[in-house]
């Protein structure tokens, strides 16, 4: 709300300059975002919460200016003096619960014409522009009272009447009906949305737009003004609805002031007929529900107890003398305000505190820091577990050389395509958005690889040849039979690398290299009992993919992008190596390892065996790991393979597999002996398993 | 005689340029066919009165010359290493191989530095949903479907009971339904509104806190957050408490700190005020404590929430918001 500080002061004394009031609003709650200099005026940029409508004005500030500085409004000078003529006009609410209140006025014989300079001036300060002197004068009493007014040319209604009323009422209708506002569109008017009708047409969607059949126009020459009280509710779903938001409908949805509504018509009545030329006849004043205010009981112990203070009664009761509010049935413990029509913000005893804390200053409030019991369940939360675990992947992540992303929880169709999903994977069903920003922010992602993707995308295109990405996210799985979908804790990391001549040679695969990072991190976090399978992942290179099992449950996927899914992104670069993975968190979440125990240290020196076997090319080098590891001996300690060879020395189809194998004895020095016996039983046992041959 | 041996050892040693050849030299001289063993075999043909005297002599000639050798062989040991070592000198200016240490993204360093000072402070950490129904979004936040309060946030529909969070207090009400006070939480999280441009993204992060006992007042909203203000921009930073309006809160404020950027002079960022908006808090709505099934006569509670990229932005002087979900390497690297 804009506020010229010199009609600001029409109506209360101000003795401070503008900067200084500035300062005293913005800390009673009016936040004054800026100060505008405009000839030898200042306009404020006040912005007012939704729960105070009634200082969307000139007086409606006015008011709260008088109460810092305890001091009075005055009103402007109502000087009506109505004609003594019979009234030839009707007004019917037909919905009283919608209209709790219209009153109206006649101006008769008013010449339409351009209003004058201070007028103009004073409405364009607001950022309101000039129409005409009718229109400018409703306009100026909306600023200056905060009350929507509306002027019709009365020639324009049919039968002299007004009525107010739904589709629904006046005409019985169940289907949306026609009407054109005075913006020249034409709107579909829902059998519930209040309307105010003349003898025979609609000829205003009340509260929030007038018809462009009965506007006033140069032409006018008699115009009826109308002021009413319009249920909030039923204007906001209106304005909302018809995605039509105006001053009126602003003020009308967060309640407007229904004594004041009478002022403000006389206001506009007298300025039209001084400014017009015109006549004036007596008004109309239609009331069916009347507004009476509801008494709220304020305790003096309440109030202290919630703002931390010790005031004295006295002082509680001098905080809200300023406010307009009538205070009742004041006793030793407490006392009972009524407040004014244009505060229905208060109804309840902590409005009434904070209208105290308000006004005795939140800067005199002093700080102090809570006295408290420790909470009821010292244990950590779900949620701090989850933070724990993240925190955790995350350095490991960053140690390993991965730069953290954040990207939108939303993603597009389009993103979701270039997986080459399945039309049943319940990936491509994921929660829908009613009203997107965009094309590629149409649904909830289901899966954080899309996101990851689409970095990959922007970075090449820079230029970069070599990078690791990684994220921790929700993903979002719709569930059958309920309203939420599942939000389930997701890392995704991704390395992108171009074949770049490079001044240190590391052929490592990049499978290995993101592998690597993800047994680090089960290391660090005591996940045992991971093992990785072939991936059936549509995305993923059939021969370079694992799921990431544990106790049967797949808890992630790691492999090298499908070509053709990297054909699909036309990014620029020769066959670059993209690695991708893959990791439900909350899966993995149960299987950290809880407390560790100490175990004693081995006191006598192992002894090492190298064997290398010449084995099928194809089967899994993890056999032979655990064919070791599961053989009945307790002095096997520790086993590794350090060599994968392929090539003409051992055999089309076949490669030898190296291992070593650590023995040590927790009682004993082993000897050579019985470590050769041993070795030899457990590389017979491997051999006859895997079906390989020691490479000789 | 063994004068001149020791002599003629001397010249010869003189000569000798590696280990090698000092082995050859010692080999010539006290090996198994050496001239000094040589010399030993001779004392036999010497008389009884003789032989411990030229015995004792060839004895010491013996010692001498391996105690030379000694030397010489530290000597040419030091000098062959220092061969070896100034031929693998290596070019120690060419970069080292790095794996390329990864950046963290300046909002979760953020979001992290919150959460500890919180934690710090005693507070527990919880969650809730980021697809949220209207009811915790708005209804139990005491934000009705009519309500002008809901313009405040511009929402994403899901459908027409469910919304993408708007903020993170709807996990007060989540928490307030299954735990009973005392109650000292915060809930950071994912928000969403529909709206885009250099100061609003459609998804940003926000850290809602809720304490909830017996006792508590304004006072102490204002104690918490002026700590948590000293330890987050540093103890000298002003802080001022002005009123302002949440539906779930009551009394509630806006919390500026001094502009940390002009020492609160006052420049572009803080227009000109010397101060910024950082958060928003208020004591709860007794509406809201009883949609948690908490007895408002009993307790009183004050909750707060603030805007993790706003804290980001300023804390890093990043000018554009939009540049916190580009994910361009360019940016993220400098962190």
């Amino acid at each position: 709300m804009r506020i010229p500080y010199l009609w600001l002061k029409e109506f209360v004394t101000i003795t401070e300059t503008p900067e200084q009031l500035a300062h005293r609003l913005t800390m009673a709650g009016f936040e004054v975002e800026a100060l505008e200099r405009i000839g030898d005026d200042t306009v404020f940029e006040v912005n007012v919460t939704p729960n105070r409508p009634d200082c969307l004005s000139i007086i409606g500030i006015a008011r709260e200016v008088a109460a810092l500085y305890g001091t009075k409004v005055t009103f402007p000078d109502l000087n009506i003096v109505s004609e003594p003529k019979e009234l030839d006009f009707n007004i019917d609410i037909l919905d009283s619960d919608l209209c709790n209140r219209y009153a109206g006025r006649i101006v008769h014989a008013v010449t339409i014409g351009p209003s004058p300079d201070w007028m103009q001036e004073r409405l364009e300060k607001c950022g309101i522009r000039s129409i005409n002197n009718v229109v400018d004068v409703t306009n100026y009493v909306l600023l200056e009272f905060g009350h929507p007014l509306h002027a019709f040319d009365l020639n324009k209604l049919h039968d002299h009447r007004i009525r107010v009323g739904t589709p629904a009422t006046v005409l019985g209708a169940k289907e949306p009906i026609a009407f054109t506002t005075l913006d020249g569109v034409e709107r579909r008017i829902a059998p519930d949305m209040l309307l105010i009708w003349d003898g025979k047409v609609p000829v205003a969607v009340a509260g929030v737009m007038g018809g462009s059949d009965s506007e006033v126009s140069d032409a006018t020459t008699d115009v009826f003004i109308e002021s009413a009280y319009f249920d909030p509710g039923s204007i906001r779903r209106t304005s909302k609805r018809l995605g039509l938001k105006t001053e009126a409908s602003y003020r009308f949805e967060r309640g407007t002031d229904i004594k004041i509504m009478k002022k403000a018509l006389d206001r506009a009545a007298q300025l039209i007929k001084e400014l017009a030329h015109g006549s004036m006849y007596g008004k109309l004043d239609i009331y069916p529900k009347r507004w009476c205010s509801t008494p709220i009981p304020v305790r003096y112990a309440r109030v202290n107890q919630v703002l931390g203070l010790s005031l004295a009664n006295a002082q509680i009761l001098d905080c809200l003398k300023g406010l307009e509010l009538e205070i009742t049935e004041v006793t030793d413990t407490g006392f009972v305000v009524k407040p004014p029509p244009f505060r229905r913000d208060m109804t309840m005893e902590v409005d009434v505190i904070e209208e105290i804390a308000r006004l005795f200053g939140f800067d005199n409030i002093a700080p102090e820091l809570p006295r408290m019991r420790l909470g009821n369940d010292d244990a950590l939360t779900d949620a701090q577990r989850m933070m724990r675990l993240k925190q955790k992947l995350r350095s490991a992540f960053l140690a390993a050389g991965y730069t953290e992303t954040i990207n939108y929880s939303f993603i597009g169709e389009a993103d979701i395509d270039r997986l080459r999903l399945a039309a049943s994977d319940i990936r491509r069903a994921g929660v829908r958005i009613q009203n997107p920003l965009s094309e590629d922010g149409t649904v909830m992602r289901t899966c954080m690889l899309p996101s990851l993707i689409r970095n990959l995308i922007t970075n090449v295109a820079q230029g970069n040849r070599e990078f690791q990405l990684f994220e921790q996210a929700r993903i979002f799985l719709p569930r059958e039979g309920e309203q939420l979908p599942e939000e389930r804790e997701c890392l995704a990391a991704l390395i992108y690398r171009e074949k770049v001549k490079s001044l240190y040679r590391d052929d490592t695969h990049d499978f290995y290299r993101m592998k690597g990072a993800l047994e680090d991190c089960f290391a660090d976090t005591r996940v045992a009992g991971v093992t990785y399978r072939r991936s059936a992942e549509p995305y993923l290179h059939p021969g370079q993919s694992a799921d990431i099992m544990i106790a049967g449950t797949r808890i992630g996927t790691i492999g090298v992008l499908s070509p053709l899914v990297v054909n699909a992104l036309e990014i620029k670069a020769q066959r670059p190596s993209i690695v991708v993975l893959e990791l439900d968190l909350s899966a993995l979440l149960p299987h950290i390892g809880a407390s560790v125990h100490y175990r004693s240290i081995a006191r006598f020196p192992f002894v090492e065996r190298d064997t290398a076997l010449v084995v099928d090319a194809a089967l899994e080098s993890s056999m032979i790991l655990d064919l070791v590891r599961s053989f009945p001996s307790d002095m096997i300690e520790e086993t590794a393979i350090f060599d994968v060879y392929q090539g003409a020395s051992v055999g089309n189809g076949k490669k030898s597999v190296a291992f070593n194998v650590r023995y040590r004895a927790s009682d004993r020095t082993l000897t050579d002996d019985e470590v050769d016996t041993l070795h030899a039983a457990l590389v017979s046992h491997v051999s006859e398993k895997t079906g390989g041959q020691i490479r000789q | 005689m063994s004068e001149d041996l020791k002599a003629s050892y001397l010249a010869d040693l003189q000569t000798v340029t590696t280990l090698q050849e000092l082995a050859q030299l010692k080999a010539k001289y006290l090996g198994k066919k050496g001239v000094v063993t040589l010399q030993l075999k001779t004392l036999g043909a010497l008389s009884a009165e003789e032989r411990p005297h030229a015995g004792k002599r060839i004895n010491e000639l013996k010692e001498a010359i391996e105690s030379l050798s000694e030397a010489k062989e530290v000597e040419l040991t030091h000098q062959e290493l220092a061969k070896r070592l100034a031929s693998e000198s290596i070019d120690i200016t060419l970069p080292g191989k790095t794996t390329g240490i990864g950046r963290a993204h300046p909002i979760s360093t953020v979001l992290n530095e919150i959460i500890d000072i919180f934690v710090r402070l005693g507070f527990s950490v919880e969650e809730g949903p980021e697809v949220e129904l209207d009811h915790y979004n708005f209804e139990a936040l005491n934000i009705p479907k009519d309500h002008p309060a809901r313009d405040m946030q511009d929402t994403f529909y899901v459908s027409d009971d469910v919304v993408l969070r708007t903020h993170t207090s709807p996990v007060q009400v989540r928490v307030m339904e299954r735990q009973k006070p005392p109650l000292r939480f915060i809930a950071p999280g994912k928000v969403y509104r529909c709206d885009a441009d250099v100061s609003h993204t459609p998804m940003f992060h926000q850290v809602e806190g809720l304490v909830v006992d017996t006792h508590i007042t304004f006072s102490n909203l204002k104690g918490v957050l002026v700590s948590f203000v000293h330890q987050m921009f540093g103890p000298q930073v002003p802080v001022r408490f002005r009123p302002s309006f949440f539906p779930f809160t009551e009394p509630s404020a806006e919390i500026d700190i001094g502009c940390i950027l002009c020492d609160a002079k006052g420049c572009r960022v803080c227009k000109g005020s010397g101060w910024l908006e950082v958060m928003g808090a208020g004591m709860v709505n007794p509406k809201v404590l009883e949609f948690g099934g908490i007895d408002p006569e009993l307790y009183t509670g004050f909750a707060f929430g603030m805007g993790v990229e706003r804290i980001t932005m300023l804390k890093y002087r990043i000018d554009d918001i939009r540049l916190l979900f580009e994910n361009d390497l360019r940016f993220l690297r400098q962190f």
